[in-house]
């Protein structure tokens, strides 16, 4: 079989069509052709410089044809690759920004699933053994009942619940955000574009920074976990990446992390993208190498284990005293990728990374304390790496251009309605817009 | 080893074992920890709340996604 040849979807009808992953120069670019649309191409990766595809592609298990019903009539089938290690769960279409780009194409109203109905969803996620639920839509946080809404996902058992939010009612009122954590809230997924009101008025048509750095300070009031999530978007913030992770840094513990997303183009989007209008996974590692000046270095990442490894990367590091980094990332085990408990093992790392201790819970007194230590002795190292943890990860959505059916049957992030569960990015594809 | 309450004796050297810093080189990174060390042949004695406890917690910490 030649590496090269995948399947894919025409970005006019999503009819599957053949695909050939082509190097063009340094990058990889996806082609296809449809009978009736004709030719497309798409750029999937930029580069190399310790991020080669071919290395990174290498770690998946070789596997041959893809079922018939890829990704036409996708609900997780028998054939799909790898298990879930995140379910999201949709709880509203409503939200109280609207911006130009939106995966979600949220904004409209619609009926809404009662908290007793969500509960039907969290408990047959949780009976499978899916105990990590995102609370997403929309944006939940419009919804009056979202305490109930967590108080009922950890009823049914869902161990983990993280809401994926733009943070503006957080911060604006601190006490809903107490009832949040009260309720079982594990950590926030904070949309966070940039440090600069600019960027947030591009991609949010709204100013913005004031409010996340509110949602940020009463989240750590609370002591509820944030992670930055940027939309990532040529031309717009490419080059704040280093700035957005200097802040990270600076804010841990009350920042957990940062989650890049390369923008993908689904939902809602001004035009039909061009290449120039995408930003790859191996850009987005250089970019944070040369932009923290070599704080984090390329080597410091690994490809994804639980999603197919061109899907994302992640670091894994502890904030010392001063802004000083200990890096915890081990060298990639190739055997790892997509093993049998490989969504086990990413649901644990993150629910560890992003939540926060319990305040006093590790307190430990024969600990060395704060600017000195080396943090070679294990109660100190212990200690801090549980309230300093912070991770540099990111994920790579597939739209109707980029759609790799290999790729598509390794994902583990997962959609689910309580009718069925598919994989995010065959839930949220959509037919290329008209040019305006 | 013999278990003489808390007061544990070297099996091999016969002398009594001694708190001592000690280093470990565990899964990539070392650390430190007082444990109980012969001052004869070096042996060191793990306790077990410590295998079961602070290791399998510096283990499940640095175990990788």
């Amino acid at each position: 079989m030649n590496p090269g040849k995948t399947e894919s979807v025409c970005p006019v009808c999503l009819r599957r069509i053949p695909a050939e992953r082509v190097p063009r120069g340094e990058d990889i670019h996806l082609e296809k052709t449809c009978p009736e649309h004709g030719f497309f191409s798409a750029v999937v990766w930029r580069g190399g410089s310790g991020a080669e595809f071919g290395k990174w592609r290498s770690y998946v298990p070789q596997e041959t044809g893809v079922p018939s019903g890829c990704p036409g009539s996708c609900g997780l089938c028998e054939n799909h690759l790898n298990k879930t290690c995140c379910a999201l769960v949709e709880i509203t279409r409503r939200c109280d920004l609207r911006c130009p780009v939106c995966f979600a194409e949220s904004g409209g109203g619609g009926r809404e699933p009662g908290v007793g109905e969500l509960f039907e969803i969290f408990k047959k996620l949780a009976d499978a053994g899916n105990t990590f639920v995102q609370l997403s839509g929309g944006e939940p946080a419009v919804r009056d009942d979202l305490p109930e809404i967590i108080a009922a996902a950890r009823r049914a058992g869902c161990k983990t619940v993280q809401l994926n939010s733009n943070g503006i009612r957080l911060g604006r009122e601190p006490e809903f955000a107490r009832a949040l954590s009260e309720a079982g809230l594990s950590f926030v997924f904070l949309q966070f574009d940039g440090m600069s009101d600019d960027t947030y008025a591009k991609l949010r048509n709204i100013r913005l920074i004031t409010e996340k750095l509110k949602a940020i300070e009463v989240c750590d009031r609370f002591n509820l976990g944030v992670t930055l999530v940027p939309t990532l978007v040529p031309g717009v913030n490419d080059g704040e990446i280093g700035d957005i992770i200097d802040f990270a840094v600076k804010r841990s513990p009350a920042v957990r992390g940062v989650h890049f997303q390369p923008i993908s183009y689904f939902g809602r989007y001004p035009a039909p993208p061009g290449d120039g209008d995408r930003i790859t996974l191996p850009e987005v590692l250089r970019a944070v190498e040369t932009q923290t000046g070599g704080k984090f270095k390329i080597r410091d990442f690994n490809p994804s284990s639980c999603d197919h490894p061109c899907c994302g990367f992640h670091g894994d590091f502890v904030v010392l005293p001063r802004g000083k980094i200990m890096k915890l990332t081990k060298k990639y085990n190739p055997d790892a990728c997509c093993a049998d408990d490989a969504h086990l093992k990413n649901r644990s790392f993150v629910a560890r990374r992003w939540t926060r201790p319990v305040i006093g819970a590790d307190a430990d007194t024969s600990a060395p304390p704060g600017e000195k230590s080396d943090y070679c002795d294990m109660s100190a190292f212990l200690s801090r790496v549980k309230s300093h943890g912070f991770t540099i990860s990111a994920m790579a959505f597939q739209d109707a251009w980029t759609l790799d059916l290999e790729r598509l049957r390794r994902c583990s992030l997962h959609v689910s309605d309580g009718a069925s569960v598919t994989p995010f990015c065959a839930r949220y594809i959509t037919k290329a817009a008209p040019t305006p | 080893m013999a278990d003489g309450n808390e007061n544990w004796t070297c099996g091999k050297c016969g002398a009594a074992l001694e708190k001592k810093k000690t280093v470990f080189s565990y899964l990539g990174r070392s650390f430190t920890h007082d444990v109980d060390v012969c001052p004869v042949c070096g042996a060191v004695r793990i306790p077990r709340e410590l295998a079961e406890g602070r290791m399998a917690e510096v283990e499940e910490q640095l175990e990788d996604k």
